[in-house]
């Protein structure tokens, strides 16, 4: 089991099965049901495919450092990167049955993170700081 | 590293896809590899069995939706059989049952095709 509470990645998709390594292994510790932790596991995968893909454009030399953090009932999932921001809160989800009827591709990474998520935080103060926050509560 | 393979086998001149592993931004390529090369030559009739796939993320999902599309346009499917429940939850609660023919038997999705 990984003790630290942090990790830093290179951005690639290489990476995705380490993050969600550590990911279920803080999940576990705090105590949610399996069902609970594929849909935290699935949300974070996603926050950091977009992040790779859209603002690190698959640049290997880019980093992005992933945080746990618990209380009593939160828990939380902080990826901190530099780069182009994007809040997922601004994106509205898509209508599923115009998606499937227009045979649609892509965009259900951020559907599954609010679907999956109880809450999500992003902050950007400039192009060297974003923080994405992705919040379950127990 | 988590792995992904993909065994394929023609049976009936349906051609069965075994997914292995883990399907996400990184594996997806090898899948959307494979269907493209089916597509190209012609195989429009595809089932893909997922029993031994243990993770599906979006882009594992966005592979078939890229190809179901010319699949039908040209009389064949690309069906889904033997999802786990935590597989089967993903694509469920996404709405992919609205789109595609989803079984539990391998040879229930083989029966449709004939």
């Amino acid at each position: 089991m990984d003790s630290s509470n942090k990790i830093l990645l290179a951005s690639s998709t290489k990476n995705l099965s380490v993050l969600r390594k550590f990911i279920e292994s803080k999940a576990i510790d705090f105590g949610f049901d399996e069902s609970t932790i594929i849909q935290i596991i699935l949300s974070v995968d996603e926050a950091c495919t977009n992040i790779i893909k859209h603002a690190h454009k698959y640049d290997e030399n880019e980093q992005i450092e992933v945080e746990t953090k618990a209380d009593k009932t939160e828990f939380k999932i902080i990826l901190k990167y530099k780069g182009r921001g994007f809040d997922p809160n601004d994106l509205h989800s898509p209508d599923m049955k115009e998606y499937f009827s227009k045979y649609k591709v892509g965009g259900l990474g951020v559907p599954i993170m609010k679907k999956f998520m109880n809450k999500i935080e992003y902050v950007h103060k400039n192009s060297d700081y974003n923080s994405l926050t992705l919040i379950k509560v127990l | 590293m988590e792995e992904f393979s993909i065994n394929t086998k023609n049976q009936e001149n349906i051609e069965i896809l075994y997914l292995n592993g883990f399907l996400d931004a990184h594996t997806s390529v090898e899948l959307e590899n494979c269907l493209e090369k089916l597509i190209s030559e012609g195989k429009y009739r595809i089932i893909v069995n997922f029993e031994k796939l243990s993770y599906i993320s979006s882009a594992g999902l966005g592979v078939f939706m890229a190809f179901i599309e010319t699949a039908r346009d040209n009389a064949g499917d690309i069906k889904l059989c033997g999802m786990s429940d935590k597989i089967y939850n993903i694509f469920d609660m996404l709405g992919f049952p609205i789109l595609f023919e989803i079984y539990k038997e391998e040879n229930s999705a083989i029966g449709k095709f004939s």
